[in-house]
């Protein structure tokens, strides 16, 4: 049975600081700074704020960002685990937090110094004593220490079961730069790729290339939750929370589920899409664009096939279509993306999803976008949310 | 009489790539390396100067590192090639017991001038990255 | 340092872009046939166009030449530099970076260009300037100005015969060097991070560096698992031994790690997800084979093996 808080919960603010590799503050400034920005897009006040949620990875504790920010009184914190998986972990905790009455306004937000800070290329280490490194450990002695290695070995399977090409991939990276293009706030704005220099471009981790991976940025990413009563109320158009869920299935490791029947799969994303469909009440076919977590081109692929765009396999001719691309059945990250706009961990995929349906995109597609889909990070304990206007 | 084969422009393709070559770094070649070189700059002679600036021991002086790094074009292009130039960012430095391995690539071939890049990287086994760049050499258009 | 500060500064820096710091300077010794065979046997050099005068005298130049990274060889100081150099534009443009606590230093670039072979008799004189001081820049190291010295090397005819662009980094140090100093220890040679070890993982390593690889049993049901849990996921019983693996396997998946380079690891390593034998998967190494050559379905025999100074390891081999 899935829980009913379908249009319960409204994105009412939404923005972004600024991307860059190397901010030169900190990341509690890159918070704060993503926060005002999102209240001031509602037309809220700091002292409106009283929840807060985000990710167990950031390194910015709710009452510093509040008193940064100068929020007042708070009723609800709560952190959503699991790398990208979080995305929209955290505005589930949100939604949740505001459904229930435990808080009126909740920022989710996440800031990292992703490049000039710490880095996740640089893989993880025995330096780390968390509870996860005896997890680790079963990897770390062979090498198998990045996030592009723990993906690739996924892709090299699914590409063999499936006999998907690279010519998926390329495209996948390719129209997401086509839309970064366009997107001053992309740190590729402007800067384009061709096939030839896709097909040049440094081997990360075989079968993942350069154009592959996505970036690691600076940056910060908010999005403020409130109930559909305050909503219309504010200054933006509502954009309501039809369906959301976070997902975890059997066998699941963090980033390694290698241990399954068949590991080249992602049955968390198929739970995540099932239940977001039975608590909105909408059907694959009612979704018009697409907020993708995309921090490896394949993922995408993977992810299309499980909220199911095309069928297991199909995702590679569904592409090939064109079906990202501006015109296509589902235009998808059109901010560029986290392969070419920035890497906040997906929080910019929920703000660039929310101004999908407001129509409010650098890229906004003709056709009418009454429900996007945003969605969390791969490989791991994920979720998604659909998004649509509030009625 | 020439038992020294040099690879001629045609011979030679973007992405080629050079046979790794593992240089172990001793004593020996960090002191000798500078003496030969005429650099007698006391932190590659002396471990107490080379540790007075922070590092455990005497390190590689950059005139052998280029000598190294031609010597790894050359040694592939064999000795009829013309060295256009060497290019080089430096990186963390060498110290005895660290073992360098050379690898590199080709990546610009002109056929009308028989001008070739060859990408290079010298990285130690224990600090990484010690010398990264390009060497251009000009290479016989016929044997 | 205030911004009124940094402008008296910066015009004191910049007036010595263009400054001499060796005016031409003829090489002590002309090129000579001693100085290159020392300079071969060090670097390991055997090419015969500088070491063998009857190959190059029938090659295509018809003579020996001096190798080109000896060009800035030729003109050096000598031994007295270990006692200190005679002031000049660089030194003292270094003395007053120092002074203003730009105390650091990093040779960051070298650019040599060679226009023209040069042969045992000719001489080559040196001239060296100043060439450009960067603005300032923030870097990793610390804030500092880049500048770059051009040395122009022309032979006994006044024919250039090559340049040298060397750009050094003077940056204000984020750590005192003294809290930097080095103590006499000989440097650890990096090895492959090793797990951590707990409650229900250490014995499975302890195994391993025992050259065994083994798989976790529930004692009630029989069923096999790995990585090793404290609780069958089948039975929830607690009771567990262990069976040793023949170390049989079969490639389900594979991936080279090419970038970044990781300390202590071998060039490349080729991770796969392995399914054994007993039927449970185990992550390792593929080793004795090409990348190229690994395909899914392969199948692999497995040894534990010491892989370096501190580590043992199960690798698989091509059976």
């Amino acid at each position: 049975m899935v829980a009913n808080i379908k249009d319960k919960a409204v994105i009412v603010g939404v923005a972004n600081t600024e991307f860059s590799k190397n901010s030169g503050v900190s990341e509690l400034s890159l918070a704060a700074q993503a926060v005002k920005g999102a209240i001031d897009d509602a037309g809220l006040k700091p002292s409106d704020i009283d929840g807060f949620a985000t990710f167990t990875m950031d390194s910015n504790d709710e009452i510093e960002v509040a008193r940064a920010v100068g929020c007042g009184d708070m009723t609800f914190w709560g952190r959503s685990h699991y790398g990208g998986g979080a995305a929209t972990g955290s505005l589930h905790q949100a939604v949740m937090a505001v459904a229930t009455g435990m808080a009126e306004c909740v920022a989710v937000y996440r800031a990292l110094n992703g490049r000039s800070g710490h880095r996740f290329s640089d893989g993880v280490s025995g330096d780390i004593m968390t509870a996860d490194a005896i997890h680790w450990g079963w990897y770390m002695p062979y090498g198998l220490l990045t996030p592009a290695s723990w993906v690739a070995m996924f892709t090299q399977r699914w590409m063999h079961n499936t006999g998907v090409t690279r010519d998926a991939l390329f495209e996948v990276a390719h129209s997401t730069r086509q839309y970064a293009l366009n997107n001053p706030n992309a740190f590729f704005y402007q800067r384009n790729f061709d096939r030839a220099e896709y097909d040049a471009a440094r081997m990360i981790a075989d079968p993942l290339q350069l154009f592959d991976c996505c970036q690691e940025s600076d940056g910060g990413s908010c999005v403020i939750v409130t109930t559909p009563e305050r909503a219309r109320d504010l200054r933006q158009p509502g954009v309501s929370v039809r369906g959301i869920a976070q997902a975890a299935a059997a066998d699941q490791e963090q980033m390694t589920s290698f241990y399954r029947e068949e590991f080249a799969a992602i049955p968390e994303m198929e739970i995540a899409a099932k239940n977001c469909f039975e608590m909105s009440g909408l059907t694959v076919d009612d979704i018009d664009a697409a907020v993708i977590y995309d921090a490896f081109s394949p993922i995408v692929l993977w992810q299309l096939e499980a909220w199911g765009f095309c069928g297991f396999g199909e995702s590679g001719d569904f592409v090939l279509d064109g079906a990202l691309r501006p015109d296509g059945r589902l235009p998808t990250n059109t901010h560029g993306g986290q392969l070419s706009e920035a890497y906040i961990h997906g929080v910019n995929g929920i703000v660039e999803a929310t101004r999908l349906v407001r129509g409010q995109s650098r890229n906004q597609p003709e056709k009418d976008v009454n429900h996007a889909l945003v969605t969390s990070g791969v490989g791991i304990p994920t979720g998604g949310a659909l998004l649509g206007k509030l009625d | 009489m020439t038992d020294y084969k040099t690879l001629t422009c045609a011979e030679v393709s973007v992405g080629d790539t050079l046979e790794a070559v593992d240089i172990d770094i001793t004593t020996g070649l960090v002191v000798c390396g500078a003496l030969a070189t005429r650099d007698f700059e006391p932190v590659h002679h002396s471990k107490a100067e080379a540790q007075a600036t922070g590092l455990p021991d005497v390190f590689m002086n950059i005139l052998t590192s280029q000598g190294l790094m031609t010597r790894y074009a050359t040694d592939w292009s064999g000795p009829e090639a013309f060295v256009n130039s060497i290019d080089l960012k430096l990186g963390a430095p060498n110290l005895p017991g660290m073992v360098m391995t050379m690898t590199g690539e080709v990546t610009a071939v002109d056929a009308s001038t028989g001008r070739v890049d060859i990408t290079v990287l010298g990285e130690n086994n224990i600090w990484g990255m010690h010398m990264q760049g390009t060497v251009q050499l000009t290479l016989p258009q016929e044997a | 340092m205030n911004a009124d500060e940094q402008k008296v500064f910066e015009e004191k820096i910049y007036a010595f872009v263009g400054q001499e710091v060796y005016p031409p300077t003829p090489a002590p010794d002309d090129v000579n046939l001693p100085m290159i065979r020392q300079w071969a046997e060090v670097i390991g050099e055997t090419n015969p166009a500088y070491l063998d005068p009857a190959w190059a005298a029938s090659s295509k130049r018809g003579k020996t030449i001096a190798p080109p990274a000896m060009m800035y060889v030729w003109g050096q100081e000598g031994f007295q530099v270990t006692r200190g150099r005679a002031p000049n534009a660089q030194s003292n443009l270094v003395a007053m970076f120092n002074d203003y606590g730009f105390t650091g230093v990093l040779g960051t670039n070298v650019k040599q260009e060679y226009f023209k072979e040069v042969s045992p008799g000719d001489n080559i004189t040196i001239q060296m300037v100043i060439d450009n001081i960067s603005e300032r820049k923030t870097t990793s190291r610390g804030t500092g100005y880049f500048f770059e010295t051009l040395s122009t090397f022309t032979d006994q005819n006044g024919e250039v015969v090559g340049t040298q662009r060397f750009k050094v980094l003077k940056f204000i140090p984020q750590e005192l060097p003294a809290a930097a100093a080095a103590d006499d220890n000989a440097l650890e040679v990096p090895t492959r991070i090793a797990s951590p070890r707990g409650h229900d993982n250490g014995w499975w390593w302890e195994a391993c560096d025992e050259g065994k690889v083994l798989i976790q049993r529930c004692k009630d049901c029989q069923t096999l698992r790995h990585p090793p849990r404290p609780m069958c996921g089948q039975c929830q019983s607690m009771a567990w031994d262990s069976i040793e693996s023949t170390l049989e396997g079969e490639v389900l998946s594979y991936t080279a790690l090419r970038h970044p380079k990781i300390p202590g690891y071998p060039k490349d390593p080729i991770c796969a997800v392995i399914q054994l034998a007993e039927g449970t998967n185990i992550v390792s190494n593929i080793v004795d084979c090409e990348y190229d050559d690994v395909f899914i379905g392969m199948k692999l025999k497995g040894k534990v093996e010491q892989v370096d100074d501190k580590t043992m390891l199960p690798q698989f081999y091509p059976a």
